[in-house]
């Protein structure tokens, strides 16, 4: 404790240079800290919006994430209603949706596009896909009217003239190879906030597009959990309770969260390294002169009886008490930071191949903000060490004839 | 048992190209209580003997022993230890470390040697009355005068109870009247205490407080030994 003291002392000696040292890691610490905390939010909001949008764990007949289909439902899962009682026993599982992939063409009579659908369970889908999927105009549709209903993308209902309450007509090869058409009625129009999706979706009920395949069998079945850090745990059951199918989780399927997390480790990465090197440099300037100055003193210490590595020891308390209070301060700065976000509204452009853009909020991470607590600490006594090693081992006599 | 014996002890240093001898075969014993002064004109190796007493320098030949032991095979851990342990310095500039006030600076020797809080306090407060600083001991070095920060390095010095004092012109930095005091001081303490003290000094007055006195010139001693008064007046 005595050499703590000391230590603290010795930092208020020169508070000026100390302070500078002191406010370089404070600074540094905050911007891995609030860099890290943007980076954070971001995974926990593509995550979420891909666990949304694929389901937390995906069931799908043994080939159906491997190869193309030949034909419409070539690799689609049959007795989906049976699978569905299993499936909803598992821990943890909150709904089970089949849905079918299907695509064909749309034509309001005077042209036709073409369309990616997705034959869902209305009433379950748009609740468990949450704000992620925003209706622009109109509202979801319901299972069992006597005239299909769909939600159309908006750059599709915009290309095909559509409105709520508009006629259209789907068209799409069955599963025995033929054409087949259905009339649908427009009850929506969403956003699902990515321009090449919203030019070509259409969500319709699931009984519908198997009428229109001339299909019972689904293409998946989603689950859906309370938790999404269980979602490894629960496909291991999936896939142990029903072997001849391939399970997936919704990391496997989210290309897109993992190239935009990859991007991020190493922008983020990056930042984190040149923080550590100026951290370094700030530390081991302060702490290099302060050796110099001391020179004369450290061959006092010496000569009365202080072995080198207690010199050392003095000065990575040093070290310390500047990189623990840098660390401390700018814990605060960053935590303030985080706060004031939450309140400031303030919005991040859309991001390349997106169409809206998302808060600019940065998470509070206990566990980020103790590993850069920590790493500040262990960089500056770093910094200390290598600053003060050679001077505990310069010869006594030379030191005490420092000037 | 002497508490210091250097016998032949030789000593040269590299200057630019050129090597000069700074001791040329140097014997020495202080007997503890005794106080030895080394005077000489610069350049004659005073300091460089003190170093080779204090142990913060080695010699190229001759041997060293403290308390009868050699020490000249001993690593530089173990020569670190035995300073710890058994000898004391006194600086020309005092040397005290300035974020420590009076008290902390006679506490740091006891601290390195794991003295406990009990026997440490009681041990400071002691040597701080002795050298009469007692009033004083909570403060910096920078708010006392030389001569009481002279003390102060004199109560760092003897508060683990050495073997042996190392002082290098502990007046040198000191008017006329503290001088005298300081040297009074010293005196008293090893005397009391039983501790062996070698003083490099320019003083005359310093030299007339001392047992015995070595002149040095060239590295080499001159004129013999000489008896200090106070050595009579010891006995």
């Amino acid at each position: 404790m005595k050499w703590l003291l000391f230590a603290c002392r010795n930092v208020l000696r020169n508070r000026r240079r100390s302070l500078m040292a002191l406010a370089i890691t404070a600074v540094g610490t905050a911007a891995v800290l609030v860099g890290g905390g943007f980076a954070l939010f971001t995974y926990d909001s593509l995550r979420e919006v891909s666990a949304r949008d694929s389901g937390h764990v995906v069931l799908g007949a043994r080939d159906f994430f491997e190869g193309d289909e030949d034909l419409p439902m070539q690799h689609g899962l049959a007795g989906a209603a049976a699978l569905d009682a299993q499936l909803r026993a598992l821990p943890g599982v909150r709904a089970v949706l089949p849905r079918i992939q299907f695509s064909g063409l749309v034509s309001n009579g005077d042209k036709s596009a073409i369309f990616i659908g997705s034959g869902v369970v209305p009433e379950l889908d748009f609740r468990v896909r949450g704000p992620q999927m925003k209706f622009v105009e109109g509202e979801p549709f319901g299972p069992g009217s006597a005239v299909p209903e769909i939600a159309l993308g908006k750059d599709l209902a915009r290309l095909m003239k559509a409105k709520p309450g508009a006629s259209l007509t789907l068209l799409a090869t069955t599963t025995e190879g033929n054409l087949n058409a259905v009339d649908v009625l427009v009850r929506g129009v969403v956003s699902v906030g990515v321009p090449d999706i919203d030019r070509r979706l259409v969500l319709t009920d699931i009984a519908a597009v198997q009428k229109l395949l001339l299909t019972d069998k689904v293409s998946t079945l989603s689950l859906y959990l309370k938790d999404t850090g269980e979602s490894a745990a629960v496909a291991s059951l999936a896939q142990a309770a029903l072997p001849q199918l391939a399970v997936r989780t919704w990391l496997d399927l989210a290309v897109f969260y993992q190239a935009v997390r990859e991007l991020y480790n190493r922008i983020f990465g990056m930042l984190g390294a040149i923080m550590v090197i100026i951290v370094l440099f700030a530390m081991s300037n302060t702490l290099g002169m302060a050796v110099a100055e001391r020179t004369r003193e450290i061959g006092t210490l010496r000569a009365i009886g202080t072995h080198p590595a207690e010199i050392v020891r003095n000065f990575l308390f040093e070290g310390i008490a500047i990189g623990a209070a840098g660390a401390a301060v700018g814990m605060a700065i960053a935590g303030a930071t985080t706060f004031a976000l939450a309140f400031a509204g303030i919005q991040m452009p859309p991001p390349p191949g997106r169409s809206s853009g998302y808060p600019l909020l940065v998470n509070f991470s206990p566990l980020l903000y103790a590993a850069t607590g920590a790493a500040v600490i262990a960089i500056s006594a770093l910094a200390a060490y290598f600053a003060s090693a050679k001077a505990a081992r310069k010869p006594i006599t030379d030191a005490l004839a420092h000037v | 048992m002497n508490a210091l014996c250097l016998k032949a002890v030789r000593k040269s240093y590299r200057v630019g190209g050129s090597q000069v001898q700074a001791l040329r075969g140097v014997s020495i014993e202080v007997a503890a209580g005794e106080m030895l002064a080394l005077t000489g004109p610069s350049g004659s190796g005073k300091s460089t003997l003190l170093n080779l007493c204090g142990l913060v320098d080695a010699p190229d030949a001759g041997t060293r022993e403290i308390e009868g032991t050699v020490v000249d095979r001993y690593s530089p851990s173990r020569l670190t230890q035995l300073r710890r342990e058994r000898i004391g310095f006194v600086f020309q500039s005092f040397n005290l470390v300035p974020v420590m006030n009076a008290y902390e600076n006679v506490e740091y020797p006891l601290l390195l040697l794991g003295t406990a809080a009990a026997e440490r306090k009681k041990r400071i407060w002691e040597m701080l009355d002795r050298v009469g600083l007692a009033e004083l001991g909570r403060r910096l070095p920078d708010a006392l005068s030389g001569g009481q920060r002279q003390r102060v390095a004199i109560a760092r010095a003897l508060v683990k109870s050495p073997a042996l004092v190392i002082a290098d012109e502990p007046t040198g930095n000191l008017d006329s009247a503290t001088a005298m005091q300081i040297v009074e001081l010293l005196r008293e303490l090893t005397r009391e205490r039983g501790v062996a003290a070698v003083i490099a000094t320019h003083d005359e007055r310093m030299t007339r407080h001392c047992d015995r006195m070595l002149r040095l010139v060239d590295g080499e001693m001159r004129d013999g030994e000489m008896r200090g008064p106070a050595q009579g007046e010891a006995r």
